[in-house]
């Protein structure tokens, strides 16, 4: 893992984004992270809370393009992502918060999939006389893996 | 403004914010929850105004919005401990003055929905397009918000704080 990670820290996409004076370099790419991360967990927010009841005339199928959304900012994030950990390789491979983060991501994108199958599912289980319980369970438990990822991420820069 | 920043940073608030090293880091994490509620729940909101996701009834969305405030509300509050804790790195900086103007725009913005366009959106439904006018405020909404993200995340490359 140490041979890897000084491998990718002297990467020249590592040494780019870390060392040139470009605000295109890693400003630019921070920023995007930023904001692939409002668009990604924002967009997880929208269809989390509506199953959760906040707006009860809002219909849940009607919010399926909110997904292309959440892959657009998960693609902005795993790009910049990769160029940031690359940037501070050495370093960030030895954080146990940077590890925490990952796990929570793995689990919030499966948690995620889930909601999306029961959201595909819902006029059939609406059909079928049972409520919303599975949905909320799992929108809380989205809204929980996501925010304890920002917070992983965010502790990296502290920690 | 400089007296000002010498009194705000002797206040004892200006001093623990600094002081206790734990402080910084929970606004920010706050800071940037309460960022995914105001981008994803408003963004929402002004990307149906502006004519797309056609099949959420407009009033319906609505009804997500007190999310949206009370994440604005804890990004103001975070923010302002930022500023009360070091006001020195804010007031002579150009990102934060853009981030400012962005925040502003955002809120005149959105009074100006609620006394006009607003009411004569509410009764859209699925299906319904939205006026040109509701378009260009869901634009300007959505255009306001990403320039309040950009610019605070600038903070130390384009305005030299921290």
């Amino acid at each position: 893992m140490t041979g890897f990670a000084t491998w990718l820290e002297g990467s020249a996409i590592a040494v780019w984004t870390r060392e040139s004076p470009s605000i295109w370099a890693y400003p630019t790419v921070l920023t995007l992270h930023t904001a692939g991360l409002g668009v990604l967990v924002g967009a997880n927010a929208v269809i989390d809370f509506t199953l959760l009841g906040f707006a009860p005339r809002l219909p849940v199928l009607s919010l399926a393009p909110l997904y292309r959304f959440m892959w657009g900012g998960f693609a902005i994030n795993a790009v910049t992502g990769v160029m940031l950990f690359a940037s501070d390789a050495t370093t960030k491979a030895r954080q146990p918060v940077f590890y925490i983060k990952l796990t929570l991501i793995a689990l919030a994108l499966v948690v995620t999939a889930m909601i999306r199958r029961t959201v595909d599912r819902g006029p059939a289980l609406r059909a079928a006389g049972s409520g919303p319980g599975p949905g909320r369970r799992l929108a809380a438990l989205s809204l929980l893996l996501w925010a304890g990822a920002v917070t992983a991420g965010r502790l990296m820069a502290y920690l | 403004m400089n007296a000002f920043v010498v009194w705000l940073e002797s206040t004892t608030l200006s001093r623990g914010i600094v002081h206790y090293r734990w402080i910084w880091p929970l606004c920010e994490i706050i800071h940037f929850i309460g960022l995914t509620l105001v981008v994803g729940i408003a963004g929402f909101f002004d990307l149906r105004l502006m004519g797309f996701m056609k099949r959420v009834p407009v009033s319906a969305a609505r009804d997500l919005m007190p999310l949206a405030i009370a994440g604005f509300v804890l990004n103001l509050t975070t923010g302002a401990l930022f500023f009360i804790g070091t006001p020195h790195q804010y007031v002579g900086n150009v990102a934060w003055w853009a981030k400012v103007f962005f925040l502003v725009l955002a809120g005149l913005n959105a009074m100006f929905f609620e006394t006009t366009v607003g009411a004569r959106t509410m009764n859209l439904g699925a299906g319904d397009d939205t006026p040109r006018s509701a378009k260009i405020v869901g634009a300007v909404s959505l255009v306001s918000w990403l320039g309040v993200l950009y610019w605070g995340r600038m903070l130390p490359y384009l305005g030299n704080a921290f």
